[in-house]
């Protein structure tokens, strides 16, 4: 939970849980981000579900997150890009499917101050259920090229002065 | 081969819940399966670790369920060491953990359930969502929903650390004693849930109990089914998320057993089914006779309804007045709808809320003796605690040193497996008729499910994807026909 800046106002949010193989990768790259951004940043890490996420993101100007993510449709340790307007909004059948299209909905109908720009980087994985399986190589390898795709994220949402 | 029909979320996590609907030639349901996955590899994860880092090791198991994982740790650690913690201490987890039940009570009442009853089950899938229950219950609401849970969630890090990973409980006690200003704030707290508690319940009296429909669909047949119902209940038999005996009743309402935690693998075994990973629970004492109702059938629940069925009634008063309405209005003990469930978290709800407030105002859980430390030599211990989706049961082997060498966990999807399932065949052999398969009658057999809110194995979810469900249309060929998104 490295922090910097009296006034965060662009989050770094990494989700996962380190105890699920490949799940961990963006925990381990928020671990490199931390000391490395600028003042006016703030780097967390969540372990949580949908909803949660919300508080989460509330009252920051803008967000990266971190994840990883199983599509099948790119090789193991390629880093997507999504911003929001690219996830549809979704009908969730349970809190444990609860995403971020949802949390934007909600924060948007119930006029929550929810970050204007959100930027999704997310590691393609192989292995997001073994308990206690250490990450995959490639996922693995994929860490400094998710940080360096974060730090270029960050220079641009910082470089835009805030309202 | 016949038409197969699959509900198959497409999520993050590979392998995900997934329904299976076989269709016979006439386009009529042969057999619906619905399949759990589990978490792989935990014992062989545990095995060699000290136990005492299983309750921050557990916790992370689940971003849903933390709290409820942190504390069936702590009671097998407690057992395992063969210490009694202070009353403050009990009192302080029981605190804590009845803040949890209210924040997750919460949460899928108006954001699960809610999709299903406060807009209705035959409500356009555009409405059919969080935002259209916003649009019925308005926006001051929604907002009320996500402050009571800010505030809950404010508590427990108060007093445990991280909402998330929670490090309160050790062996023998808790790693932290109440302050004055700690009470307060719990106090506070718990007026503002009870308050919530008592709005909800009316709201689900004014939308769904006034509405003859919704009641037909809550007291239908397709969502109904005869089983043996357990959960935790204190001395006097009354629900207890925290502590007591397993209590077991039957499909008539009366007690088969009661048990302590450490007796469960006398009273529970586990079947196992070519189809599913998961080990299908049942009880011993009953027996398993296939994914069939009634009294000879060992097929039992767990999770609200099961609680209120299996307790003789609510330990606290305003709760008490809720079970009875809910018991007369819905036609005496026990109650077999499965969408009951949903008004049964209400009264659940309220009961925590009342508890918090009675815990907050019990000027022992100030006593600053919060620990008893542990001198005897480890062997082996269980601990079980209500998860807000049913019994949860953490058992550990150790060596003398205290390293673990066997380890098990039922959680609460376990014990609800053969219902769920049985569910779920129940309700799509009654709505879907003659190939007849639309958008509507997957979101009634979809509830069939929901109402138990089930555990997928778990992990991080910001990308569910853009469609939480793909049916697959198969010929009898095993050609794809048609693929419905939603």
């Amino acid at each position: 939970m490295a922090s910097s800046g009296a006034n965060p106002k662009v989050l770094v949010l990494a989700l996962g849980n380190e105890l699920l193989a490949d799940d961990g990768v963006a925990l381990l790259a928020a671990r490199e981000l931390a000391g490395r951004v600028a003042e006016g940043v703030e780097v967390r890490e969540s372990a949580q579900h949908g909803m949660a996420l919300l508080e989460e993101l509330l009252g920051f100007r803008a967000a990266v997150i971190l994840d990883a993510v199983c599509t099948g449709r790119k090789p193991a340790g390629r880093v997507h890009r999504f911003t929001l307007q690219e996830l549809a909004p979704a009908l969730a059948p349970s809190p444990h499917w609860a995403g971020l299209p949802e949390v934007v909905a909600y924060a948007r109908a119930a006029q929550l101050p929810f970050p204007e720009e959100v930027v999704i980087l997310a590691v393609e994985a192989v292995d997001l259920g073994t308990v206690g399986g250490a990450p995959t190589p490639a996922v693995r390898a994929a860490i400094p090229k998710l940080v360096r795709a974060t730090l270029v994220e960050l220079s641009r949402l910082t470089a835009r002065r805030g309202p | 081969m016949k038409g197969t029909v699959v509900i198959d979320p497409i999520t993050r996590l590979e392998g995900h819940g997934k329904v299976a609907i076989f269709l016979d030639e006439r386009g009529n349901v042969e057999r619906a399966y619905f399949q759990v996955p589990e978490l792989r590899g935990f014992e062989t994860f545990a095995v060699g670790r000290p136990a005492e880092d299983m309750p921050q090791i557990t916790s992370r198991i689940c971003g849903v369920c933390p709290t409820a994982h942190h504390m069936a740790s702590t009671k097998a650690l407690d057992a395992l060491y063969q210490v009694d913690p202070p009353s403050a201490a009990k009192k302080i987890r029981e605190l804590v953990y009845s803040t949890f039940f209210v924040e997750d009570h919460a949460l899928h009442f108006y954001f699960l359930g809610g999709p299903d009853f406060v807009v209705g089950p035959q409500a356009s899938k555009a409405e059919r969502n969080i935002l259209g229950v916003l649009g019925k219950v308005g926006l001051e609401v929604g907002k009320e929903v996500i402050g009571l849970r800010r505030q809950m969630r404010e508590l427990i890090t108060r007093v445990a650390g991280k909402v998330i990973h929670p490090v309160l409980g050790l062996p023998g006690g808790v790693a932290k004693k109440l302050t004055q200003e700690d009470v307060a704030a719990f106090q506070e707290g718990a007026r503002h849930a009870v308050e919530f508690a008592k709005f909800s319940l009316k709201l689900f009296a004014d939308v769904v109990l006034a509405n003859r429909a919704y009641v037909d669909w809550v007291t239908s047949e397709a969502y109904a089914h005869r089983t043996y119902y357990m959960g935790l209940v204190d001395e006097k038999g009354r629900v207890n998320f925290y502590d007591g005996q397993l209590r077991v009743v039957d499909p008539e309402g009366n007690e088969l057993c009661r048990f302590a935690a450490s007796e469960y693998l006398t009273h529970i075994g586990e079947h196992v089914e070519p189809w599913s990973y998961i080990k299908f629970c049942y009880l011993r004492d009953v027996g398993w006779k296939g994914f069939v109702d009634g009294k000879d059938s060992g097929v039992y629940a767990v999770a609200p309804l099961a609680r209120l069925n299996a307790a003789t009634g609510m330990a606290t008063p305003a709760a008490q007045e809720e079970y009875e309405r809910f018991y007369t209005t819905l036609g005496g003990k026990p109650v077999h709808y499965t969408l009951a469930n949903h008004w049964a978290r209400l009264i659940e709800l309220l009961y925590a809320a009342e508890r918090m407030a009675e815990l907050a105002a019990d000027p022992e859980i100030l006593d600053p003796k919060v620990r008893v430390l542990p001198t005897a030599v480890p062997q082996e211990g269980v601990g079980v605690v209500e998860a807000p989706r049913g019994t949860l049961i953490h058992h550990y082997r150790t060596d003398a040193r205290g390293m673990i060498t066997a380890a098990n966990l039922i959680v609460a999807t376990q014990n609800n497996a053969a219902r769920i399932a049985m569910s779920v065949d129940k309700a799509a052999k009654a709505l879907i008729k003659n190939g007849q398969v639309d958008d509507g009658l997957l979101n009634m057999v979809e509830m069939a499910f929901r109402a138990y809110d089930p555990c997928h194995g778990c992990a991080t979810h910001a990308l569910p994807g853009t469609m939480p469900l793909v049916v697959r249309l198969y010929g009898p060929q095993g050609e794809v026909l048609g693929e419905l998104r939603r």
